[in-house]
């Protein structure tokens, strides 16, 4: 196959190495997960929840009775899934005293109306729950993002925080689909 | 003339043959080593750490149920919240749990199966996760749907199913292969060629299996980075807001406990073993648990409704789709993890004779036809010079 390349073609210095060296370029591939081993043990480190709730946390957001921290799982912009649209994950952690009573925590762009609408539930323990926000591509920039906490008593409970606080880089993101 | 048109084409298939794994062969030996290690990573955990042994106490002791190593795990850390418990395959396991402290921190406790003690948590290297994660996608953080490393390192089955077709192909009677002796007498490249042969007949199975499952991990992700799905597993809906009750004093409704939650699975699915059980996640899911069905290759599993009671839905093996059947007993079969320490010893020992075929290969190659090929660069160095000043009058004239 290739002997009858090098046969009709002139060999030349730069060709002879190639020819030589080609096939142990693929030793190289070793560099990748090299390079990316930081990023593993990072993540790794991230998940087991040993380097926090996540990125740019709002602290003691006070919801009612309950004070709740908040933050980005990363620090990026919402990540595309296929027709369902772009979402984000959010961490919460209720404080440790005031875990009582809180059966669903939620979380939504703009104030929702009432608890069937309240958006996604945060799945997980009070000290450290999950959930991933659909971000329509239209949000404003400067919207709110709502937490609703329903007591088992049936009652809800509201506070906001500014996306732009919450999450820069999703901010960043809607300011520049803005044009589409 | 019949017989030089057949030696000919073998000679071809033989060319494709050895120059199939090259431009790769480093690659290969990496992921079949790391693919080896793997297999029995648990195990290497098990050898290195007691703490994810389940030592029985004395002779007499027996293992606790799943409510009885919950309550257990409650008293011996009442503020922490435990999210799954399961028994790993084999009984020599430790129970693993999933739990978070109020820190917010989430280890994985191994939990003794037989007193509930805690005893040790995962390291902060989990060398089981790791080498499957270098085995499995080269480490490449899944940011967009599949990682590519899990393409480049699915890709391989193409090639490694290339090989295995064409090395049948070049070794003549190869049926006859499954005891011919390894010669040690005639220098290291007889040597490493009869050990790549005969290592290559024991393994047909092995290789076949490997090169068609890592295959389908290929198409696994060119189906799920399209959004193509051809999984008959229901989407189990959240539980419905009217049947969670509400309590006027505020204080959360009590959930019916976990042996309650698999004796009723249990009931109303004869036959269902529990392996691992998932506590709810939130106040409107269920009690999730499963384990394997008689086809150990596949897992069953049902939620029940802790309030209700009911089973709200199940998936067993008898609602799986016929082409669900192959595809969902590809991982296992790649991995080797469906029938306790022999199966894993089996693709262990495979593993290794595989990443000695790579490694034979690849010293066959350096040996013979890289040799072959510099000679043929030589070979042709002269010829081409002088072509060329054939070349310049021709062109020179009109």
């Amino acid at each position: 196959m290739s002997q009858t390349q090098t046969q009709t073609l002139p060999p030349s210095g730069l060709k002879q190495w190639w020819l030589k060296w080609r096939f142990h370029f693929n030793i190289l591939l070793i560099l990748i997960p090299l390079g990316f081993m930081p990023k593993y043990f990072a993540d790794a480190s991230l998940f087991r929840g040993d380097s926090g709730l996540g990125a740019n946390v709002v602290k003691d957001i006070q919801v009612d009775r309950w004070r709740l921290d908040l933050a980005e799982l990363r620090d990026e912009a919402p990540r595309a899934d296929g027709p369902a649209g772009h979402f984000k994950v959010f961490n919460a952690a209720l404080c440790q005293t005031c875990t009582e009573g809180a059966k669903a925590i939620y979380l939504r762009i703009g104030k929702p109306r009432n608890l069937r609408a309240a958006g996604s539930i945060f799945f997980g323990s009070p000290y450290r729950m999950s959930t991933s926000l659909p971000i329509p591509p239209r949000t404003r920039p400067d919207a709110e993002i709502w937490i609703t906490i329903e007591g088992w008593d049936g009652s809800m409970h509201q506070a906001s925080v500014p996306l732009a606080k919450a999450s820069p880089a999703t901010v960043a993101w809607l300011e520049k689909q803005g044009g589409k | 003339m019949a017989r030089q048109i057949k030696k000919s084409k073998s000679k071809l298939w033989f060319l494709v043959h050895s120059w199939l794994a090259l431009p790769i062969w480093f690659f290969v030996l990496i992921v079949c080593f790391t693919g080896m290690l793997a297999v029995v990573s648990q195990e290497i955990v098990w050898l290195a750490n007691p703490d994810v042994r389940a030592s029985q106490p004395d002779d007499n002791a027996e293992r606790l149920s799943f409510q009885q190593v919950l309550s257990a795990l409650n008293k011996a850390e009442p503020d922490m919240a435990v999210r799954f418990i399961s028994q790993p395959d084999g009984s020599h396991f430790a129970l693993e749990a999933a739990v978070t402290y109020p820190d917010g921190t989430s280890p994985t406790l191994y939990v003794n199966p037989y007193t509930g003690a805690i005893q040790g948590k995962t390291p902060d290297f989990n060398f089981q996760a790791f080498t499957r994660a270098l085995h499995g996608w080269w480490l490449v953080p899944f940011t967009n749907g599949y990682s590519w490393g899990w393409y480049l390192v699915s890709l391989l089955g193409l090639p490694m199913l290339a090989s295995l077709v064409t090395g049948l192909v070049v070794y003549k009677k190869f049926w006859r292969g499954f005891f011919k002796p390894v010669r040690t007498q005639h220098g290291s490249r007889i040597f490493w060629g009869d050990l790549h042969r005969l290592a290559g007949v024991w393994s047909i199975w092995f290789i076949a299996v490997i090169s068609i499952t890592g295959t389908w991990f290929l198409i696994q992700a060119i189906l799920g980075d399209n959004h193509v799905t051809i999984s008959t597993e229901p989407i189990v809906p959240v539980i419905a807001r009217e049947q969670v009750p509400q309590s006027p004093d505020g204080n959360p409704v009590p959930r019916i406990d976990l042996d309650e939650a698999a004796r009723i699975a249990q009931e109303a699915i004869p036959g269902l073993d529990i392996s691992f059980i998932t506590l709810p996640a939130t106040a409107y899911s269920h009690i999730s648990m499963g384990g394997r069905g008689w086809y150990p290759l596949m897992f069953q599993t049902a939620e029940v409704n802790p309030y209700t009671r009911n089973v709200d839905s199940q998936f067993l093996l008898g609602d799986r789709s016929t082409l669900e059947f192959v595809t969902e007993s590809m991982r296992p079969l790649h991995t080797g993890d469906f029938g306790g320490l022999p199966i894993k010893l089996i693709w262990f020992f495979f593993g290794l004779v595989l990443t000695l075929m790579v490694l034979s290969g690849l010293l066959i190659w350096t040996k013979r036809t890289a040799q072959a090929t510099a000679a043929a660069l030589k070979r042709s160095e002269r010829p081409a010079r002088v072509r060329r000043h054939e070349d310049t009058p021709v062109e020179a004239q009109p």
